[in-house]
């Protein structure tokens, strides 16, 4: 199992430079019929069970990394992501602001505290986020 | 006349009385494994969610309250502060509400499992008491002076919370996967074994 973890940190993370990339990959692995994790090149090496308890173990890895980030580096994320996802900065934060997408990444049985505080500052991140498109606001002093 | 208040006085009085009766047979049976669930869940969000340095650092972190009030524009400076104050005050509400059902669970059930001295329960109560107080006193603080008024009162309230946490594992240490090995092949009257 640590081998799979290790596998899919050493080849499939090492693209994503952010702990929110990471987590919104991992949660678009999970199947939100039955909240199990599917990778193909994962699954065809090893075995569909370890590729799954792989990715769930990254997935919560990456949550609690999120957790660990400060408001300055999660708007840099944040900003990273948007850049990197792309689509329009405005309907990126648009989308974000309507449909909150992150809280449907988050790994089963996290603790709703947690949970909540990943949200809010997410949130707070996008709303700094929106101001520096916003030409009423000057860009913050760096 | 008197007599009629009298009567309809004592008719309150027990219908009251039929109310609280009525309320608590929704209490758990004796002797079910419900309460020891629950504490055990208590126990496990307190010392796994709720209490771990690392969270509670992150929540009352001022670095965050540093960069919002240096680099961020005022509007957001206050939607910052009105979620940190609606997170401060639902981790000291949980905290709270964990540490009843512990104090619960010793009241009624902790004491007819483990050996405790009265010297010990005294304490204990003391602890669950005090630490009550603080919670409310904490939440009171957040909600009128914000989630950075009391540093020191968090930490220390997480401290005592966490005692309580250790004090409330060892009653529920029979609990524990490694201490049945006690009582394997040991029979009941009824002849249940283990």
């Amino acid at each position: 199992m640590l081998a799979v973890a290790d596998d899919v940190r050493r080849r499939t993370l090492a693209h994503l430079p952010s702990a929110l990339g990471r987590m919104i990959y991992l949660a678009s692995t999970r199947d939100y019929n039955n909240g199990l994790y599917y990778h193909q090149g994962l699954a065809s090496r090893y075995s569909e069970a370890a590729a799954c308890e792989a990715l769930a173990d990254c997935h919560r890895e990456s949550f609690h990394e999120l957790l660990g980030t400060s408001l300055e580096d999660l708007v840099q994320q944040l900003q990273a992501y948007a850049e990197s996802s792309g689509a329009i900065t405005t309907n990126f934060v648009a989308a974000w602001k309507e449909l909150a997408p992150y809280r449907v990444a988050v790994p089963v049985g996290t603790d709703p505290l947690a949970a909540d505080f990943v949200f809010s500052n997410l949130k707070v991140a996008l709303a700094i986020f929106e101001t520096r498109l916003n030409p009423r606001w000057p860009a913050s002093p760096e | 006349m008197i007599a009629l208040i009298l009567y309809l006085g004592v008719g309150l009085g027990l219908f009251v009385l039929l109310y609280f009766l009525a309320r608590r047979s929704h209490a758990p049976v004796e002797g079910s494994a419900h309460q020891f669930v629950e504490a055990r869940s208590s126990l496990q969000t307190l010392e796994q969610g709720l209490l771990p340095r690392d969270m509670i650092a992150r929540i009352f972190d001022r670095q965050d309250l540093q960069y919002v009030t240096t680099k961020v524009p005022a509007e957001i400076r206050g939607l910052f502060l009105a979620e940190r104050k609606r997170i401060s005050l639902s981790w000291v509400r949980r905290v709270r509400q964990e540490v009843v059902n512990l104090m619960h669970f010793h009241r009624a059930h902790s004491r007819f499992y483990v050996q405790l001295s009265l010297p010990t329960e005294i304490r204990l109560a003391f602890d669950f008491a005090g630490l009550l107080l603080a919670c409310r006193l904490l939440e009171a603080i957040f909600y009128l002076r914000g989630p950075y008024a009391a540093p020191r009162m968090v930490n220390l309230t997480a401290s005592a919370a966490m005692r309580l946490c250790v004090e409330s594992e060892k009653s529920l240490a029979f609990l524990n996967a490694a201490n049945i090995d006690q009582f394997r092949n040991k029979t009941t009257p009824g002849g249940a074994v283990v």
